[in-house]
């Protein structure tokens, strides 16, 4: 956290949406009102089912486990060089060291899991960490942090595909010249809330991608990336679809410190709503102290094309067909914009799994 | 093949075809001629079905089914085809998953098995290459960032593909530079045979020497008020509508 500017750590301190929820950054979050309350059922999607796509997945060397099963085998086992329980830090109580990882593709499931986690990343080795994050089964918010050293790269995928109400606060502290991929695929039936919060050093790079599929309740992204060294890109693409009187919503800021000159910063938010009960609240935010910075923002909120759908029928193709190709071809740029194939195949997969 | 009776049609309460009759038999070719406004495009658009037209009287009878009752899509499986004027750009589908997509819609429509990928690849490059579409367009996504002739002649492969017995061309020939023009022309012709029809609307004489229609007709405000043979398209080149609808 020594990385955040003082505005950062100013947020953070606020960060506690159950005595702040009358923040800006909560106001379309509603967690006041029905997040307290949790229900507690099975997930939409088997674990199985989630394996069996990511079994799709090429690879000789890919290791699933469990982190709830098997986290007290491992912190007992001090022959165990994956996990070291961190007493020093004072916000994690589990550290992971992702270099102590042979495998370039991880699956960890944090069901259930009802501790902070941390990842560290000291090399630039390919790796890419699949992340289940559904059904944490305490609603108050989990935080997963993510520390990548000097010149290290990861890429990340989240799965939030339960129906469980989950708020996960992500940090992410990027030393200079460190790379990170981040997308968080979002198809739930409860509430559900992701805070990202990332500062970016010196010639950093953030890729943090969203894509939202038929979150049936409210579904809210809110993030905050912070440019705090010279020369750094940061690029945020969120795509949601919705009915059946769904909310989602999408708030970010890019914040430019005055000394991150030559900022690259982008950020686009778009909402596609099925129905005229489904409800979309996006709030794109800059905020730039450098003169040297190239920022853009962009927000939409639309229906399906009715002229498309038209000219799709014309060639003979059902309503439901054409709809359901226009609602993938909407998320394409966002499954486009993954830069790593594993994740780029198993969303894809996933996606058509699920449309 | 294709029967149109006494056809009212409105917009928003405004009636903009009024009373039009027209017989189309298999495998002739009917050219369909007339000023902005007088009804060609809205006619194109209520043979597909699209939404938004009010039927207020008249039928159209196409292969012995009441047209009007279809929807769009059983339309074109049932063999109807509308080339756009302005086809639709869409954004984040390829254009061969399109086609695909469209041939097993009318695949499963008829009762047959999907189309075996190899079959698909090698049927759309010996279409694609006989309009000159490259391969590579294929790849992109559909209709965007195409230009005017690129659009068309996708048309043109869309209706190959499908293989109508009645397609209608909505002002084909518009934006079409003279090369495109011979290209997309020699496309539909390859498409002419004793069993298909074809309606070709069109502001200009142009398209029509190169794709011969058997019949000419000229539409104005909502009604055909004169039918020919390729003579007629000759008299409207020289004279224009407003004099050749006077003659009537």
């Amino acid at each position: 956290m020594d990385n955040l500017s003082a505005y950062g750590n100013k947020i953070l301190n606020d960060y506690n949406p159950f005595k702040n929820f009358k923040l800006e950054n909560y106001k379309y979050a509603q967690l006041h009102k029905d997040y307290i309350s949790d229900n507690f059922s099975e997930s939409i999607y088997d674990y199985a089912d989630l394996l069996k796509i990511s079994c799709q997945i090429q690879k000789a060397d890919f290791i699933v486990t469990d982190l709830n099963s098997k986290i007290d085998q491992w912190k007992f086992n001090s022959a165990d060089s994956y996990f070291r329980v961190s007493s020093l830090s004072h916000r994690s109580s589990l550290a992971i060291d992702l270099d102590s990882f042979t495998q370039e593709v991880l699956m960890m499931d944090v069901n259930h899991f009802d501790e902070n986690i941390s990842f560290t990343k000291k090399s630039n080795k390919h790796q890419t960490l699949i992340l289940v994050t559904s059904n944490i089964s305490d609603p108050l918010p989990r935080s997963i942090f993510f520390d990548l050293e000097q010149s290290s790269s990861l890429e990340v995928l989240q799965l939030s595909l339960s129906n469980k109400k989950s708020f996960i606060y992500f940090e992410i502290n990027q030393s200079n010249f460190s790379k990170m991929n981040f997308l968080t695929f979002q198809s739930c039936n409860n509430h559900i809330r992701n805070e990202f919060y990332a500062s970016l050093g010196e010639k950093c790079e953030l890729n943090l991608l969203g894509l939202n599929f038929k979150n049936s309740f409210i579904n809210d992204n809110f993030s905050f990336i912070q440019h705090l060294k010279p020369s750094t890109a940061s690029n945020e693409i969120f795509k949601s679809i919705i009915d059946n009187g769904a909310i989602t919503n999408f708030q970010g800021k890019i914040y430019v410190d005055s000394i991150a000159q030559k900022t690259d910063g982008y950020q686009m938010s778009r909402s596609l709503l099925l129905d005229s009960k489904s409800k979309a609240n996006n709030k794109p935010e800059l905020e730039i102290y450098a003169d040297d910075v190239k920022c853009s923002h962009g927000s939409t909120v639309a229906k399906l094309n009715q002229d498309q759908i038209y000219y799709f029928k014309t060639r003979g193709i059902d309503e439901q067909t054409a709809k359901s190709i226009l609602q993938k071809a909407f998320l394409f740029e966002v499954i486009e914009s993954i830069q790593n194939k594993e994740i780029k195949d198993f969303s894809s997969k996933l996606l058509d799994n699920l449309i | 093949m294709l029967n149109i009776n006494n056809l009212k049609v409105s917009i928003e309460e405004k009636q903009i075809i009024k009373g039009l009759d027209l017989s189309i038999n298999k495998g002739e070719v009917h050219a369909l001629m007339g000023p902005n406004g007088s009804g060609k495009s809205t006619l194109s658009y209520v043979l597909s079905g699209k939404e938004g037209y009010e039927i207020d009287s008249g039928s159209v009878d196409f292969n012995g089914k009441n047209l009007l009752d279809l929807e769009v899509d059983e339309r074109s499986n049932e063999g109807l085809f509308l080339a756009f004027q302005y086809p639709m750009e869409i954004p984040g589908v390829q254009t061969s998953f399109f086609l695909k997509t469209a041939i097993n819609a009318k695949r499963k429509y008829l009762g047959l098995e999907e189309i075996d990928a190899l079959e698909f690849a090698k049927l759309v490059k010996s279409k694609a290459e006989e309009l000159s579409i490259s391969p590579d367009m294929l790849k992109r996504d559909l209709n965007v960032n195409y230009s005017g002739g690129e659009k068309k002649k996708q048309e043109i492969l869309q209706m190959s593909l499908l293989d109508p017995v009645m397609s209608i061309l909505d002002e084909t020939d518009s934006g079409l530079d003279i090369d495109a023009l011979r290209v997309v022309s020699e496309g539909v012709n390859k498409l002419r045979n004793k069993d298909n029809s074809f309606l070709v609307i069109t502001h200009y004489q142009r398209l029509l020497n190169y794709i011969k229609p058997d019949f000419v007709h000229i539409i104005s405000d909502g009604k055909i008020v004169k039918s020919g043979d390729f003579s007629l398209a000759l008299e409207l080149e020289e004279k224009g509508y407003e004099e050749v609808s006077k003659t009537v």
